[in-house]
C-alpha cells in the first residue's frame, strides 16, 4: 500500500500548490485590474476625508508599500488562515463568509444528492423499463440541459408556492424552500451526469463479459445492478467533481431566483461595491472546494477500480 | 456411426439419448437489420456429442452460437427452428428461456481476457454460477467453486477466487470460464473460438480440458473454429459454413476422407497442418542456396528493459535468399528480435550485420541507408495502413521517402510491384477501408518491396487472416523469393505455418534461442523437451 501512500502524498502537494497559485493569481489580477477602490471609496466628497486622515487610513492598511510586499504579506496572513478585513464593512472576510457558507453548502449538497439521485433514477428507467418508456427517458438529460435553470426555479416558485403553498417565497431558508431550490440547482446537474451514465451503461451492455454474464442466465435487474453498474458509475466520480464547480457558479443563479442569502449572494454584493479582500477569500475558497474535491475523486479512483495502476510497471512485452 | 452411438460406449453418464437429439437447428436464419448473414441453418446435436462449426471470417459461424445462445445484438433477428432438449426456444419469451441459461446452455467465448467483468472478483462472478445449480446451499456455494477451479486445472483456486481478471493470464482467464461453465453442469457447451486468443501450448491445454469435461460430464460440445485441424482433432462430426450457408456436413472422417463441396476440398488443402509439402517447390529453390553466405547475421544479442531480459545472447545467421523462422510464444522476445533487426531498439552487447553492413552505432542517416535494404511486414494489415491514403500513395511513399526515379517511373515501379503481389490495376485508387484484409497485407508486401529490399521481416504476416487467404500471401511470398532472391525473416507462433515455408528456424523462449536448425531437423528430431512440447500442441487434424 506504500505505492498509494505516495501517491495520496503527491496529489495533496499538488492540491496545496494549486490553491497557493490561485490565491497569488487572484491577487495579481485584482492589482493590476484600473480603478483602486480604497482610494476612490476614501476621496469620496461625501465621506469627506482629509487628505491627512487618508494617508493614515492607506498607510494602516499596508496599501502604500510595493505590491510584492503585500502579496507576501496577504499571503502569510492567508497560511495562518488569516483572510483579512472587508473594506465595506470592516469586519473579519472570516466572518462574513462563515455567516453564509452554511446555507451555500446546504443547498450545494442537497443538490448534488438531488442530481445523483435523479441521474441514476433516469439512467436505470433507460435501461431498466420496456421500449417506449426508455426511449422517452433517453431524452430527458437533453431536456434538462436546455431548459436555464432560473427558469425551473421561477416555475417551481410559481406552482409549489404561489398555486399549492407548499412554502412561502419570503421563507428563504426553511427545509421545504431549501429543497426546490435545489430542485432547481440539481436538475440542470443530473442532467449532465445521467448522459454519462446511460452512456457508460450502453458501453458496458455491449461488452463481451456482459454477454457472458448473461448466458450465466442473470436478469435485466441483477446484470444492472451487479455487473453493470460500477464500471459504468466510475467515470461518473469524476464527473460529479467536476460539478462541483458547477453547483458553486450555479447557486448564484438559483440563490437570487430564491432570494436566499448565500455565497452567491456574497458574491453578487462584493462585486457591486468592488470589497477586493472577501472577492480574494471567497475565489480562493471556491479553488479549495475544487482541488479538494478533485484530489479526492483521484485518491478515490484506485480504491474502486482495481484496474488502476499508481506506478508505472516496468514494460514486459505481453507476458501471457 | 452417429455421434450418439458412439457416445453410449465411451460415456460414464448413462445415455438418456437415443432418440430425439439434444440440440436441432432447422432453417435457422439471422438478419442484422436488412443484411442477411446465416440463411436456412441445419444442424443436430446428440446429447454427449461434439460437433464442430468450420468457417472463415464472415461465414456466420458465430452468428449462429449468439442466436442459439440468444445473445445476438438488438439490431439481430433470427428466423426457424431452435429445439434445445425437445424444446423450442427461439420463440420463448426471455423470461422463459433464462431459466436455460447456464443450466442447460453453457458458453466459452472467445477471447477470456474480455470476457469477465473487470471490476468484479472472479470469485463473486463464479458464485453467480455456482447459484445455478439446484439444491447448492449458499454456504456450500464457495466450495463448489473451488472444486471446480481445481477441476479445471488452477492450481490455486484460493488466490483464483479473491483474484481481478486483470490479474490473472489469458490461459488461466479461459480455464475459469470453462469452469464457470460446466460448473451448473449444462447439457450443451458452445465454445466460440475457445482457444484462438491463446497460445499453441495453452491452446492444446484447453481443448484437452474441454475434451476431457466433455467426457467425464456428458456434456455436448457445439465448437466454432476457424481452425480444420483443431475441428477434426476435437469434434466428431462437422459442419462447414461460408456466408452464412453450410457448405458440407457430415461425420469428421467422411468430410476428411472425401470432401464434396469445393469449399471443403479448398480449405482443406489450404490448412498448413494438413499440407506441409504444399510449397516444396518453391521452398526448394532456397533450399539450394543454403550453403550461400550469409545476409543475415545476429552475434549475442541482449538487450535488457529494466530488470526484464528480452533477447537473452540470441545468434543466428541467415543465408540469402532464404527464410529463417523465429518462433515463440507470448513473451519469447521475438518481437524485441525483430526490432532488434531493424535498427529500432539498440543492443546491450552483441552484433548484428546486415548484407555486410553492421548495423549499430550507426548515424540516423547512415541507418537510413541501411533501412532501404531492410523492409518490415507488418502483422495486422487492419491498422498498419493509413487509412486516409490511396493504394498509390501507400506504395509510393518509401520511393519519395528515398527521392528514386522521376514522378512518372515511380508511378510505372508502383503499378509493377502491385501486379508483382497480384494486384491489379483497378486498385490504385483505392483506399484500405475498400480492400479486403488479404488485399490490404498484399498492399503492404507491395510497399516493403518497391524499394527492392534484400530483406524482408515478415511479422505474423498472415496471423490476421483467414486461412485461405493466408495460402494465398504465402504463395506470393515464396513465389517472390524464388524469383528475386529475398532474404526473410519470417516471425510467428504458427509452427505449421513455419514447416511450410521457412528453411531454418530458431525456436526463442523467454528471450533464449532454445534450439536451431533447418525445418527438418526441428521438426523431425526435435532435441529440447520445449521444442518437443510446442510440436506436441499442435492439431494432427485428421481423427
Amino acid at each position: 500500500m506504500s505505492g498509494y501512500g505516495g501517491f495520496a502524498l503527491r496529489r495533496a502537494g499538488q492540491a496545496v500548490v494549486v490553491v497557493l497559485l490561485t490565491y497569488v493569481f487572484t491577487f495579481w489580477v485584482i492589482s493590476v485590474l484600473p480603478g483602486d477602490p480604497v482610494t476612490t471609496t476614501l476621496r469620496n466628497p461625501q465621506n469627506g476625508f482629509t487628505e491627512e486622515e487618508i494617508a493614515r487610513i492607506v498607510s494602516y492598511y499596508g496599501l502604500d508599500r510595493p505590491v510584492l510586499v503585500q502579496l507576501w504579506e496577504s499571503l502569510s496572513r492567508f497560511v495562518t488562515g488569516d483572510l483579512g478585513v472587508s473594506l465595506r464593512s470592516n469586519r473579519s472576510v472570516a466572518d462574513m463568509i462563515g455567516e453564509v457558507l452554511p446555507s451555500t453548502l446546504v443547498l450545494a449538497a442537497a443538490s448534488l444528492t438531488i442530481a445523483v439521485v435523479l441521474s441514476f433514477a433516469i439512467a436505470f428507467g433507460v435501461h431498466y423499463l420496456p421500449r417506449p418508456f426508455s426511449t422517452a427517458l433517453r431524452s430527458v438529460p437533453s431536456l434538462f440541459l436546455s431548459v436555464p435553470g432560473f427558469l425551473v426555479g421561477l416555475l417551481l416558485i410559481q406552482v409549489f408556492s404561489f398555486g399549492l403553498g407548499l412554502f412561502r417565497a419570503i421563507d428563504t431558508d426553511g427545509p421545504v424552500a431549501t429543497f426546490f431550490a435545489a430542485l432547481t440547482l440539481g436538475i440542470w446537474v443530473s442532467a449532465q451526469i445521467a448522459e454519462v451514465l446511460i452512456a457508460n451503461l450502453d458501453h458496458e451492455a455491449a461488452q463481451e463479459y456482459a454477454g457472458v454474464a448473461r448466458s450465466r442466465g442473470l436478469g435485466r435487474l441483477r446484470m444492472l445492478l451487479k455487473h453493470l453498474l460500477k464500471p459504468s458509475s466510475l467515470p461518473v466520480v469524476t464527473v460529479l467533481a467536476l460539478m462541483i464547480g458547477e453547483v458553486l457558479g450555479g447557486a448564484v443563479i438559483t440563490e437570487a431566483v430564491f432570494g436566499r442569502t448565500g455565497i452567491g449572494n456574497l458574491v453578487e454584493r462584493s462585486v457591486a461595491s468592488q470589497d477586493l479582500p472577501v472577492l480574494q477569500a471567497v475565489v480562493t475558497l471556491a479553488a479549495v472546494v475544487f482541488v479538494v474535491v478533485n484530489l479526492l475523486a483521484d485518491l478515490v479512483y484506485p480504491l474502486l477500480d482495481p484496474r488502476v495502476t499508481l506506478q508505472a510497471r516496468p514494460e514486459v512485452g505481453a507476458n501471457a | 456411426m452417429a455421434p450418439q452411438d458412439r457416445l453410449t460406449s465411451t460415456l460414464t453418464r448413462p445415455a438418456s439419448t437415443t432418440t430425439a437429439p439434444l440440440l436441432q437447428v432447422s432453417g435457422l436464419s439471422v438478419a442484422y437489420g436488412g443484411r442477411q448473414v446465416v440463411s436456412g441453418v441445419d444442424l443436430a446435436l446428440g446429447a454427449g456429442g461434439s460437433l464442430a462449426l468450420i468457417g472463415e471470417s464472415g461465414s456466420g459461424k458465430s452468428t449462429i452460437a449468439r442466436a442459439l445462445l440468444r445473445l445476438l445484438p438488438a439490431s439481430g433477428r433470427a428466423t426457424g427452428h431452435v429445439e434445445l432438449a425437445g424444446r423450442e426456444v427461439l420463440g420463448l419469451p426471455e423470461r422463459r428461456f433464462r431459466p436455460l441459461r447456464g443450466r442447460t446452455l453453457g458458453f466459452v467465448p472467445q477471447d477470456p481476457a474480455s470476457a469477465l467483468n473487470p471490476v468484479r472478483t472472479i470469485g463473486v462472478q463464479a458464485l453467480e454460477a455456482a447459484e445455478l445449480v439446484d439444491g447448492l446451499a449458499k454456504e456450500d456455494r464457495r466450495e463448489a467453486v473451488l472444486e471446480t477451479f481445481a477441476q479445471v486445472g488452477l492450481t490455486d483456486p484460493q488466490r483464483v477466487f479473491a483474484a481481478h481478471p486483470h490479474e490473472l493470464s489469458g490461459g488461466m482467464l479461459q480455464r475459469v470460464l470453462i469452469g464457470l461453465a460446466v460448473l451448473p453442469r449444462p447439457s450443451l457447451l458452445v465454445a466460440d473460438e475457445p482457444t484462438s486468443a491463446l497460445d499453441v501450448t495453452i491452446q492444446k491445454r484447453i481443448l484437452d480440458l474441454l475434451s476431457t469435461l466433455r467426457a467425464d460430464l456428458g456434456i455436448s460440445l457445439l465448437l466454432i473454429t476457424h481452425d480444420l485441424a483443431i475441428a477434426a482433432e476435437r469434434a466428431e462430426s462437422l459442419i462447414v459454413l461460408k456466408d452464412g450457408r453450410i457448405q458440407e456436413a457430415g461425420t469428421t472422417a467422411e468430410v476428411f476422407a472425401n470432401p464434396t463441396s469445393a469449399y471443403a476440398r479448398q480449405l482443406h488443402a489450404d490448412v498448413p497442418a494438413l499440407n506441409p509439402d504444399r510449397y516444396a517447390d518453391l521452398r526448394a529453390v532456397g533450399e539450394g542456396r543454403a550453403g550461400d553466405p550469409a545476409r543475415i547475421e545476429v552475434q549475442g544479442v541482449t538487450k535488457t528493459f529494466g530488470s526484464l531480459t528480452a533477447v537473452d545472447d540470441v545468434s543466428f545467421a541467415v543465408p540469402a535468399g532464404t527464410t529463417h523462422a523465429l518462433v515463440g510464444e507470448s513473451g519469447s522476445g521475438k518481437t524485441t528480435a525483430i526490432r532488434l533487426l531493424l535498427g529500432l531498439e539498440q543492443p546491450d552487447s552483441g552484433r548484428i550485420v546486415v548484407a555486410g553492413e553492421e548495423l549499430h552505432g550507426r548515424s540516423h542517416a547512415s541507418l537510413r541507408s541501411v533501412r532501404r535494404h531492410l523492409q518490415l511486414v507488418y502483422q495486422n494489415p487492419f491498422t498498419s495502413l493509413d487509412p486516409t491514403w490511396k493504394v498509390e500513395r501507400l506504395v509510393r511513399e518509401p520511393l519519395d521517402r528515398y527521392r528514386i526515379g522521376d514522378p512518372a517511373s515511380r508511378r510505372e515501379l508502383v503499378r509493377e510491384t502491385l501486379r508483382s503481389v497480384g494486384l491489379g490495376e483497378e486498385l490504385v485508387s483505392r483506399k484500405p477501408s475498400a480492400l479486403s484484409g488479404g488485399q490490404r497485407q498484399r498492399v503492404a508486401i507491395a510497399r516493403a518491396l518497391v524499394l527492392r529490399p534484400d530483406v524482408i521481416v515478415l511479422d505474423e504476416p498472415t496471423s490476421a487472416l483467414d486461412v485461405s487467404v493466408q495460402a494465398d500471401i504465402v504463395e506470393t511470398l515464396l513465389r517472390l523469393q524464388a524469383d528475386l532472391g529475398l532474404t526473410y525473416v519470417f516471425v510467428s507462433h504458427d509452427l505449421s505455418l513455419v514447416r511450410q515455408l521457412a528453411h531454418t528456424v530458431s525456436v526463442m523462449r523467454t528471450g533464449r534461442v532454445v534450439e536451431h536448425g533447418t525445418v527438418a531437423s526441428i521438426f523431425d528430431s526435435p532435441q529440447e523437451e520445449y521444442t518437443r512440447t510446442l510440436l506436441a500442441s499442435l492439431p494432427v487434424g485428421a481423427a
